[in-house]
C-alpha cells in the first residue's frame, strides 16, 4: 500500500523504465512498481529561469521539463479473469486465469 | 525527406525573434533542409539578407510575413492583442505582390494591420499569396473552445482572398488543450479535414535553438515594457525552435494520431507541396545581383544608344571649358574615351546622367553641391559638374571608383548645404517619385533608405536590466560605465545576469530608422521590388538598409548635408553684399601662396577638416605647400596611418632628416609626391599595374584582395611570377611586396581625400582673403567642432572687431559690417539670444528702426524676457547712448521696461496699434550703480552662450600674472621641454586614435589670446579625469614640446579648476603647491 502522505518523490537511478523517445513505461512510487497503461497528455515546460539567478551563470535549457500525465496501476494488481454468464439461468461464473 | 519549415521568425521580427536570418539559414543547412521560410512579423526587413544567406548555403528561400489582422473593422482592439495570419509569397509573382501589399498597407493604413476593407481594396495583391492560419490566427481560440462552427465563420471571412489557405498544425508541447498543445494541433487537423481545407505542420519558429529561450523572454519584456513574469512572456517552454527532420516527423505523427489519422503521411506531404509552391529564386524573384537604373526617357534620351551619345556629348562639351592647351585637352579626351568605354561595358550611362541631373537641379536652385568619395576619381563626374576636383591633375583613377571587373554599382556621395538638404530631396522626389500610394499598380523611382538600429551595449543593458528588475540607478551606473570599468560596478548575481543577457542581445536589430542621407533611385519597377513605408519626415522609405538595396541593384545616392558648404555659401553672399564681388569659389586657383601660408601658420580654426588640435599639430609639422600636400595631410590623419606610423617616415623624408627611399626607378613617379611612402589606394593600384603590366581594373581587384589573409596569399602567388616576368629582381619584388602587404589595408582612397581637400582649400582661401565674411558664415552655420565663443575669439585674433548685439542692426544671422574707414566687424546675430523664437526675430526685423526701448516694447512684438535679455546684453546701449560712467545705465533701462509693463496690459498685436495712444513712462536715471563688468559677462554667457565684451579669463589676470601663467600667444617663445602653467576655457576634448593604442586625451584651452593644446597620457588622465571633463575654466601645468616651426604642444602633468585655485590663492595668498 502506498503511504498516504507520499505525494511526490525523486526517482532513484533506474527506477523509471523508459523507451527512448516515446517516454516512460514503468516506474516505482511509494515502494511499489507501477505500469503505465495510457498517456493522457504530455507537454514540456521551461522558463522561470529568472527566479533561479544565484551566481549569474546559468544554462537556460537545463531547467526544461518534459511532463507525462499517465494512468498507471501497481504491477501485480492487474489480473486477467474470464466472466461467464449462463444465458438460461443468468448465473455468473468467474474464473481466474 | 527533409522537413521544410514554413513559419520562421528571425530577429527582424523586432523584439520578438532571437536569431539573425543568416544564423537560421546556417542551422537549416546543418539540418539538411532544402528550403527555409522567413515569415517575420510586420515586415520584410530581413528578406534580402535572408535570401543572400540562402544563396550562400544553397538553400531555396521562401518568404512571407506574419501580420496582425483586425476582422472587426473597429479600431478599439489593441494591436498587440490582435490575431495574426502568415502570408507567404507564391513562386509565380508572389514576391512582387507581397512587396506591393506591404507598401500599400504601410502607406495607406499607417500600421501593418490587415483589415477586410484593406483586403478588398487591394485584393489584386493577394492573388499570389498563400495564407497559414496558425496558433495566433483569429480562429484558433474558437477551435480550442470546441466551437468549430464559429471557427468556420471566421475562416470564411478571408476565404475569398489569397491563392490558397491552410490550417497550420503546431505543437509546442504546451500544457493543456489551448493553442500550442498537441490536443489543439490535433483538433485543428480535424477541423481542416472536416471542411476540406489544407493542413500543414509548422513549428512557428522564433528561435534557433532551445537555448535562446531567455533571450526571447527579454525581448518580450522589452517590446511590452514590462518586467519578467510568466504573464508577460509568450512561451511556456523552449520548443519554438528550428527542429530537426526526425523531431518534426515525430511531432507530425503525434499530431496526426491526436487528429484521428493513422500516420502523418498526408500532413507531411501537404506541407511539402506548400513549400514547393512557394519557393523563390534569389535572382529572378528577389533580384539579387541585378541592376535597375532609371530608364532612358527619364534622363532625357529615347534609347540606350541615345543615352550613350548624350553622356558623351555632355562630357565632351565641358572639356574645353575645364582644360586649356592642346596637350591637356588631348589627354583629357583620351581619358574620357577610356571612361566612356568602361561605362558602356557596364551599362551605367543612366547612373551618371541621373546623378548629374540631380547635381544640376540643385545648382539651378543655387545650392552648393560637391561630390565626395571615390567618384572624384572619374573625369566624367568632373566634366558633368558632379565633382570639383580635376582627376587628371591629381592622379585619380576611374578604376578605383567603377571597374568593369566589379559588377556592383559605384558609390557617389554628394555634399550639399546642410540647411537646404531637404529642398534637394523635394526636387528629387518630385521628378522621380510618385505620391499616389492608394492607387494599385502605381510607379515610383525613388525612396529614402532605412537603417536598422541594433542593440549596442548600453541599450541592451538597459533592456535586460529593466526586464530583470535591476534598480534604475544601478542600470544607469552599469550602462554608463566606460568599457573596462563596467565589471567594477557589477557585484550582485542579478547584475551579472543582466550583463550576461545584455551580451546576448547585442547586435540584434531593435528599431527601424531612416538612413540619414541615402536616397535610392531605380527604374519604374521600384515598387515591385521593395516594400516602402513613410518615414518620420514624410518621405517614402525602403524597408531595407543600404547594403540590402545595393544587393538588389538600386542606385544609392548619399545626399549629405554639410554645414561647411552652408558656411561657404553664406560667406559668398556676404562678400557679394558687402564687397560687391562675385566669386566663383569652385574655380579659384589651387596654388594661392597666401592660403598655404595661413594653413602653415596653424591658424586653421574654422577651416574644414583641419581645425582639430591633432590636425593643427599635423599641418604645423607637414607645412602644406600645394593642394597635393593637403590631400596627403587629410589622408594621413586617420586611425590606420597613425597606428601603422606612416606619418613619421613621411615627415622625416619631407624635412630632409632622412633620405627619401624609392625602391625602384619605375615607381618614382608614383611615389614622388608622398616621399616614397605608400599613402593612397591609387598608388597601390599603380604599383601593381606598373610592375605586372596588368590593367588598372585588375590591379584594383588585387588591391581589394590584399585586405584579407587568403586574398593576400592569392595576390602573392600571382604577383611574384608576374613581376619577375617583367624583369624585376627578386629583392625589389620582395621589398615592394612587403610594402604592399603592410600598407594596402591602411591606404586611403586619394579621390576621397581630394574631394575632402577641396572644401578644405576653399574654406582656407576664404579665411585668408575674406576672413570676416568667412567667420560670419562659420558663426551662422556652426560647421565645426568648436563652440561659438572660440570662433568669436578667432574673429578677434584675426583683427576683426565684434559689433555688439543691437536691436536696429543685428540680423537673424551674423553680418559683416564695414565702416567708412574700412575696418570690418561682425555683428552678433539676434538668433544667438537664448529663448528668442524665429518668429520673434522676424517681427523685430520687420518693424525697424526703433527709437528707444519704449518704441521697441510697443512695436517689436518681443516678449518681456527677450527684451530684458536684449537690455542686459547691450542691444539698446547705442540707442540710449549708454557708456561706462554715463548718465544712464542698463539697470535704468530694466527699470524703465518694468514701468512700461505696468501700463495697461495688452497683446503684442494691440501694443503695436496703440503706440500713439499712450504716453510712455519717462526714462530717467535711477541712480542705481551700473553693472560690473563681471556681471555683464555673466549675463552674456547666460543669455548668448558666450562672453563677448570681456574674456572670462580677464577676471583672473591678476592671479594668473602673479603665479606666472603664460599666455597661449607667448607659448611659441618658450623653450621646448620647459614646465609651464597655462589657463583657459575648455573648448574641446578629443580622444582620437593614437599609435600606442592607449587612451590619450587632447584638451584645447582658449585664454583670449589664442589656443593652447595639451595632451593627457593615460596615467595623468585617470588621476585628473573629473577635472578634465567637468571644469569649464582650468589651470593646467605641463611640459612643452615643439612639434614644428609653428607648433607647440603641452604634455599635461596636472590640471585644476581655475575658480577653485583662485579661491584658494585668494584666501591663503600663498604660493600654491603646483
Amino acid at each position: 500500500m502506498t503511504p498516504a502522505h507520499v505525494r511526490a518523490q525523486i526517482a532513484q537511478p533506474g527506477e523509471v523504465l523508459a523507451d527512448g523517445a516515446s517516454g516512460p513505461i514503468e516506474f516505482s512510487f511509494g515502494g511499489r512498481r507501477f505500469r503505465i497503461h495510457a498517456v493522457l497528455s504530455r507537454w514540456c515546460e521551461a522558463g522561470g529561469w529568472w527566479n533561479r539567478i544565484s551566481d549569474g551563470n546559468f544554462h537556460p535549457d537545463d531547467q526544461a521539463r518534459a511532463v507525462w500525465k499517465v494512468e498507471a496501476t501497481p504491477i501485480g494488481t492487474v489480473q486477467t479473469f474470464e466472466l461467464e454468464r449462463d444465458d438460461l439461468t443468468g448465473v455468473w461464473i468467474i474464473k481466474s486465469i | 525527406m527533409s522537413f521544410i519549415h514554413l513559419h520562421t521568425a528571425s530577429a527582424f521580427s523586432l523584439k520578438y525573434g532571437t536569431t539573425q536570418p543568416a544564423d537560421l539559414v546556417e542551422r537549416a543547412s546543418q539540418l539538411e533542409a532544402p528550403a527555409l521560410a522567413l515569415t517575420d512579423r510586420d515586415g520584410l526587413l530581413g528578406a534580402i539578407r535572408f535570401t543572400k544567406a540562402c544563396l550562400e548555403y544553397g538553400i531555396a528561400p521562401i518568404i512571407g510575413v506574419n501580420l496582425a489582422i483586425n476582422l472587426h473593422d473597429n479600431h478599439t482592439a489593441q494591436e498587440k492583442k490582435l490575431p495574426r495570419l502568415t502570408l507567404i509569397a507564391g513562386s509565380d509573382g508572389g514576391w512582387r505582390d507581397l512587396v506591393r501589399l506591404m507598401s500599400s498597407l504601410n502607406l495607406s493604413t499607417g500600421a501593418p494591420v490587415l483589415t477586410l476593407d484593406f483586403l478588398e481594396r487591394f485584393s489584386q495583391y493577394t492573388e499570389n499569396l498563400y495564407v497559414l492560419h496558425g496558433l495566433d490566427s483569429p480562429m484558433a481560440p474558437a477551435i480550442a473552445a470546441h466551437r468549430n462552427d464559429s471557427a468556420l465563420a471566421i475562416f470564411n471571412k478571408t476565404r475569398d482572398f489569397f491563392k490558397a489557405h491552410a490550417i497550420e498544425c503546431v505543437s509546442h508541447l504546451a500544457k493543456g488543450d489551448g493553442p500550442g498543445s498537441i490536443t489543439h494541433a490535433g483538433r485543428s487537423l480535424i477541423f481542416a479535414r472536416d471542411h476540406d481545407i489544407d493542413a500543414v505542420i509548422t513549428n512557428a519558429v522564433r528561435m534557433r535553438g532551445p537555448e535562446d529561450g531567455p533571450v526571447a523572454d527579454i525581448l518580450d519584456c522589452a517590446r511590452q515594457l514590462v518586467p519578467l513574469h510568466p504573464r508577460h512572456i509568450g512561451r511556456t517552454n523552449a520548443e519554438a525552435y528550428l527542429k530537426s527532420t526526425p523531431a518534426m516527423h515525430a511531432l507530425a505523427d503525434e499530431i496526426a494520431r491526436a487528429g484521428g489519422e493513422r500516420n502523418a503521411r498526408a500532413l507531411l506531404s501537404t506541407t511539402r507541396a506548400w513549400a514547393e509552391q512557394t519557393l523563390l529564386s534569389p535572382t529572378r524573384d528577389i533580384g539579387l545581383g541585378s541592376i535597375h537604373l532609371p530608364e532612358a526617357h527619364v534622363v532625357g534620351a529615347e534609347s540606350a544608344q541615345q543615352m550613350r551619345a548624350l553622356l558623351r556629348q555632355r562630357s565632351e562639351a565641358k572639356i574645353n571649358w575645364r582644360y586649356n592647351g592642346t596637350q591637356a585637352v588631348k589627354s583629357a579626351r583620351e581619358r574620357l574615351d577610356d571612361e566612356l568605354a568602361i561605362v558602356a561595358t557596364l551599362g551605367y550611362e543612366s547612373y551618371f546622367l541621373t546623378v548629374a541631373d540631380i547635381a544640376d537641379m540643385a545648382r539651378e536652385r543655387g545650392i552648393r553641391v560637391s561630390a565626395r568619395g571615390s567618384g572624384a576619381g572619374s573625369l566624367i563626374c568632373h566634366l558633368l559638374g558632379i565633382s570639383g576636383v580635376d582627376p587628371l591633375a591629381h592622379g585619380l583613377l576611374m578604376e578605383r571608383f567603377c571597374s568593369p571587373l566589379r559588377r556592383a554599382l559605384p558609390d557617389i556621395d554628394i555634399d550639399v548645404e546642410s540647411h537646404r538638404r531637404l529642398e534637394i530631396y523635394d526636387l528629387v522626389f518630385k521628378k522621380y517619385g510618385d505620391p499616389r500610394w492608394d492607387i494599385p499598380g502605381n510607379q515610383s523611382r525613388c525612396a529614402t533608405v532605412a537603417s536598422f538600429d541594433t542593440y549596442r551595449t548600453r541599450q541592451s543593458i538597459r533592456d535586460a536590466g529593466a526586464a530583470l528588475g535591476l534598480p534604475a540607478a544601478e542600470i544607469n551606473l552599469i550602462a554608463k560605465s566606460p568599457y573596462g570599468l563596467r565589471e567594477n560596478n557589477v557585484k550582485t548575481p542579478l547584475a551579472k545576469m543582466v550583463i550576461t543577457m545584455a551580451r546576448r542581445l547585442e547586435g540584434l536589430p531593435r528599431h527601424l530608422s531612416m538612413h540619414p542621407c541615402a536616397v535610392v533611385l531605380s527604374d519604374g519597377g521600384l515598387l515591385d521590388r521593395v516594400p516602402l513605408q513613410r518615414n518620420a519626415s514624410g518621405y517614402p522609405m525602403v524597408e531595407f538598409d543600404k547594403d540590402d538595396v545595393e544587393d538588389i541593384g538600386l542606385l544609392k545616392l548619399d545626399i549629405l548635408g554639410v554645414r561647411m558648404q552652408s558656411s561657404i555659401s553664406y560667406a559668398l553672399t556676404e562678400i557679394s553684399r558687402v564687397h560687391k564681388e562675385e566669386i566663383d569659389i569652385d574655380a579659384i586657383s589651387l596654388d594661392d601662396p597666401h592660403t598655404y601660408e595661413l594653413i602653415q601658420s596653424t591658424k586653421t580654426i574654422g577651416i574644414f577638416q583641419i581645425e582639430s588640435p591633432g590636425q593643427r599639430e599635423l599641418v604645423g609639422k607637414l607645412e602644406p605647400q600645394t593642394f597635393t600636400d593637403l590631400i596627403i595631410d587629410i589622408s594621413l590623419f586617420r586611425p590606420g596611418p597613425v597606428k601603422s606610423d606612416m606619418i613619421s617616415p613621411f615627415l622625416k623624408s619631407r624635412h630632409g632628416w632622412s633620405a627619401r627611399k624609392i625602391i625602384h626607378p619605375d615607381l618614382y613617379e608614383i611615389l614622388r609626391d608622398t616621399e616614397g611612402v605608400v599613402v593612397f589606394h591609387e598608388q597601390v593600384i599603380s604599383i601593381i599595374a606598373t610592375m605586372t603590366h596588368c590593367s588598372l581594373a585588375h590591379a584594383d581587384e588585387m588591391r581589394r584582395a590584399l585586405g584579407n589573409r587568403e586574398g593576400q596569399q592569392r595576390v602573392c602567388d600571382w604577383f611574384y611570377p608576374a613581376a619577375t616576368e617583367h624583369g624585376y629582381a627578386l629583392e625589389v619584388i620582395n621589398e615592394v611586396w612587403e610594402v604592399l602587404r603592410a600598407f594596402a589595408s591602411f591606404g586611403f582612397c586619394k579621390a576621397h581625400a581630394a574631394a575632402f581637400a577641396f572644401p578644405t582649400y576653399q574654406s582656407a582661401w576664404l579665411k585668408t582673403h575674406y576672413p570676416a565674411a568667412f567667420l560670419a558664415g562659420v558663426l551662422t552655420h556652426d560647421p565645426g567642432m568648436y563652440p561659438k565663443r572660440l570662433i568669436l575669439d578667432e574673429v578677434r585674433q584675426m583683427g576683426i572687431a565684434i559689433a555688439p548685439l543691437d536691436v536696429n542692426y543685428s540680423d537673424q544671422s551674423y553680418r559683416v559690417e564695414i565702416t567708412e574707414d574700412g575696418t570690418q566687424s561682425i555683428r552678433i546675430a539676434l538668433s544667438t539670444l537664448n529663448g528668442v523664437s524665429a518668429d520673434e526675430i522676424q517681427n523685430i526685423i520687420a518693424s525697424r528702426p526703433y527709437k528707444d526701448v519704449a518704441d521697441f516694447y510697443y512695436r517689436s512684438g518681443a516678449s518681456q524676457p527677450v527684451i530684458e535679455s536684449l537690455i542686459l546684453t547691450g542691444a539698446f546701449d547705442r540707442l540710449h547712448g549708454i557708456v561706462k560712467g554715463g548718465p544712464l545705465n542698463r539697470r535704468d533701462l530694466l527699470l524703465h521696461l518694468s514701468d512700461l509693463t505696468k501700463g495697461p496690459t495688452m497683446s503684442s498685436a494691440l501694443r503695436s496699434q496703440m503706440t500713439l495712444g499712450f504716453d510712455a513712462p519717462a526714462l530717467e536715471s535711477s541712480g542705481l550703480p551700473d553693472l560690473q563688468s563681471n556681471e555683464i559677462v555673466a549675463h552674456e554667457v547666460q543669455r548668448l552662450g558666450m562672453d563677448i565684451t570681456h574674456h572670462m579669463l580677464e577676471f583672473y589676470s591678476h592671479f594668473l600674472n602673479s603665479i606666472g601663467a603664460i599666455k597661449s600667444s607667448d607659448l611659441l617663445s618658450v623653450r621646448s621641454a620647459s614646465t609651464v602653467l597655462v589657463a583657459g576655457v575648455r573648448v574641446s576634448i578629443q580622444t582620437p586614435p593614437v599609435r600606442s593604442g592607449k587612451r590619450v586625451i587632447f584638451l584645447t584651452l582658449n585664454d583670449g589670446h589664442g589656443c593652447s593644446d595639451a595632451t593627457f597620457f593615460s596615467d595623468i588622465a585617470s588621476e585628473y579625469l573629473s577635472t578634465i571633463y567637468t571644469s569649464e575654466l582650468v589651470l593646467l601645468r605641463g611640459v612643452t614640446r615643439r612639434t614644428g616651426a609653428r607648433g607647440i604642444s603641452i604634455r599635461a602633468t596636472g590640471i585644476w579648476d581655475l575658480r577653485a585655485a583662485y579661491e584658494k590663492w585668494n584666501t591663503q595668498r600663498s604660493t600654491l603647491a603646483i
